[in-house]
């Protein structure tokens, strides 16, 4: 197999903090993002680890194609033993560390070990010169946006950032792991679900500087076949729709007359606020205040991620998206996208999950501790957070510990995670994935859309969904550009010279999946735990939907099915 | 008779249909004409001004449709695609 060669794994030792540079094995070579940090894992992390003790494993992996020529392919997975979860976490985030870190030759950061001295802080430099663990005290308790502004001082303009905030040195199981856009300024793209950025505070690393310097794009082997797939793909897209070209929070209006925009802890599935959550105003608020749309890695063409600003005209957030929109939003009966905005901007501060914080404060609301829609009490709430308290700490480790913290009943979540935006009741087949999928309740993990599958189509849908994404998240393409697995094989074929068959890409998908279950079997999970919280199956929401799919169905997906035309045409799809 | 592609998030009211034929000589003759085989089917397409939402696209014969598309021609061989962005994080 030709193609990238000579690529190298860091890894680093955060008990002795020290970094060495290993070979990348060969027979790892189409593995990437979520499949090689499912490999990673499952080889050298201990299933029954305490998540924040020195046995748990993080790893950094972009996906196969980034650092390439290939449109919007430069995404990049940041795995380990959930805090939240106490399962296999995977969370996939956009920005340039993955481009950079793959054109300096690195498929892989893992991260082991943890400092003696708790309260020690420490950065990882990678660079073309080399890799070295840094003494970062300095940069203890900073908020993302003044860690970023601080690291640029630092380090060179070209150098991208991988960081957490306050939360994840607090070891808060919301915390975020942060990365820096395409301008290589603001900390907004996150890898958000799963409390890694804890796991990141575990092992003291406030921070990952990754300068590229002069390094140029991976050279695939068939250069004209990559060459040819990157400009028909990207004329393709840009001919077509662009349904993301005014940002996920466009979703808004859809996903409320679908019944999955939980108001008020998830008691209804539509908001009468939806007019003034919906992106639309976003969009429309451009034209004053500046702002606009962006690409948040180099190369995407999908330009999905919006630049908000406020009534001033200055900078206020980036990513404002529809699940923040909707959990922050319609689910705390906050009526402003301009609130949500400012939330979104102290969740990235402080390096929070804005699904997990904003359904943790839906159930602080829903248990009468707070005033439904009360913004202000929430932004203050959110800033507080840093000092600690049981309240803060509560929020900040998500919503089962906010239920426990309040003694409430209804704590919609799924092994631990907060339930997203897109609602088991009225989409059953997402319902089994959140159920199913190693995840938990992650809708990146196989979202389907679909409110007239009947029951026996459950199972096959949400298994073509989890395989089809695990193959995109490892890919290194963003679920946005929606390609499918023929896509995503043309283009590796390409990358390294070889036919990758129909059934070698979907063996690999399945794969990931196995290892993942693998792990979480050594953690103890069982059939058992494939359920959702009992408030799901007991709280009917647009006439009268509850999520009531039999155990044997949900069991199904489980289950490799025969693989069906469609599961390499179906797009990702998160 | 012209065919209708429905996307999935909004088969609900279809029943999980994604193609049907339909009598019909215009796109809005058409979107009616699944209303009536479907009750519910035509808000998620029209908003309640009678035009089609904003979030939503139509397609004939893989042709995008400029402004409303509504009162466009269907032949008897045409496909009509409505397209809607569903997903998001």
């Amino acid at each position: 197999m030709s193609g990238p060669t000579d690529d190298r794994i860091i890894n680093v030792d955060m008990t002795t903090q020290t970094a060495t540079v290993a070979p990348f094995p060969d027979k790892w070579k189409l593995l990437g993002g979520r499949a090689l940090s499912a490999k990673i894992l499952l080889d050298q992390c201990d299933p029954t680890c305490e998540p924040l003790g020195p046995d748990n494993v993080l790893v950094m992996a972009p996906g196969v194609l980034a650092g390439t020529t290939a449109p919007t392919s430069g995404r990049i997975s940041i795995g380990g033993k959930s805090p939240l979860t106490n399962g296999i976490k995977e969370a996939n985030t956009g920005g340039q560390p993955g481009q950079h870190l793959m054109k300096l030759g690195y498929r892989a950061i893992i991260v082991t070990g943890q400092p003696a001295d708790a309260n020690a802080r420490f950065g990882l430099e990678v660079t073309a010169d080399g890799i070295s663990v840094v003494a970062a005290d300095e940069q203890k308790g900073k908020w993302n946006y003044a860690l970023c502004e601080s690291l640029h001082e630092k380090y060179d303009k070209t150098a991208s950032f991988i960081t957490i905030g306050p939360a994840g040195e607090a070891r808060l199981t919301g915390a975020s792991v942060a990365t820096t856009d395409q301008d290589n300024r603001y900390p907004a793209r996150h890898a958000a679900r799963g409390g890694l950025g804890a796991v990141m505070g575990s092992k003291g690393l406030k921070y990952v500087a990754v300068d590229p310097g002069k390094a140029s794009a991976r050279q695939p082997s068939d250069r004209k076949k990559f060459g040819e797939l990157c400009k028909g793909y990207s004329k393709d897209y840009l001919a077509g729709p662009q349904m993301f070209k005014t940002g996920t929070s466009s979703v808004v209006p859809v996903a409320n007359m679908l019944n999955t925009f939980p108001y008020k802890n998830r008691v209804e599935g539509q908001s009468p606020d939806a007019a003034t959550l919906d992106g639309a105003r976003i969009v429309e608020s451009f034209e004053e205040r500046g702002g606009g749309m962006h690409n948040c890695m180099t190369g995407c063409i999908v330009k999905c991620s919006n630049i908000v600003h406020d009534a001033e005209g200055n900078y206020k957030t980036s990513a404002l998206e529809f699940e923040t929109l909707t959990l922050l939003g319609a689910n705390c009966a906050v009526a402003s996208w301009e609130d949500v905005a400012d939330m979104d901007r102290l969740c990235d501060e402080l390096g929070l999950d804005t699904i997990e914080t904003g359904a943790a404060i839906g159930i602080l609301m829903d248990a009468g501790q707070m005033e439904w829609g009360d913004a202000e009490g929430m932004k203050a709430l959110l800033r507080e957070i840093p000092e600690g308290g049981d309240r803060g700490n509560a929020i900040g480790n998500g919503a089962v510990a906010t239920g426990k913290f309040t003694g409430h009943h209804r704590v919609p979540h799924a092994r631990g995670q907060a339930i997203p935006a897109w609602d088991p009741r009225p989409l059953k087949a997402t319902g089994v994935t959140y159920c199913t999928s190693p995840m938990g309740a992650d809708h990146t993990a196989g979202l389907i859309v679909n409110p007239g599958l009947q029951p026996d189509q459950f199972a096959w849908e949400s298994q073509k969904a989890q395989l089809v994404n695990a193959v995109c998240d490892s890919s290194g393409f963003c679920q946005f550009l929606q390609p499918s697995l023929d896509n995503i094989r043309d283009f590796y074929g390409a990358l390294y010279g070889q036919e990758i068959g129909r059934d070698e890409i979907a063996d690999q998908g399945w794969q990931c999946l196995v290892d993942e279950w693998a792990f979480n079997d050594g953690a103890g999970f069982t059939a058992d735990d494939d359920v959702l919280a009992d408030c799901m199956a007991e709280d009917a929401i647009g006439g009268g939907q509850v999520f009531d799919v039999p155990k044997d169905i949900i069991q199904a997906a489980k289950q490799r099915m025969p693989s069906q035309e469609d599961l390499f045409t179906v797009k990702a799809s998160g | 008779m012209p065919q209708i592609i429905i996307p999935p998030p909004y088969q609900g009211p279809t029943q999980g249909v994604g193609r049907l034929e339909v009598e019909g000589r215009s796109v809005r003759a058409c979107l009616d004409a699944v209303e009536s085989l479907h009750p519910g089917f035509l808000a998620q397409v029209i908003d309640s001004a009678g035009s089609v939402h904003r979030f939503v696209k139509l397609f004939r014969n893989a042709d995008l449709l400029t402004g409303d598309g509504l009162d466009t021609a269907l032949d008897a061989a045409d496909e009509l695609e409505i397209v809607a962005a569903i997903a998001g994080g």
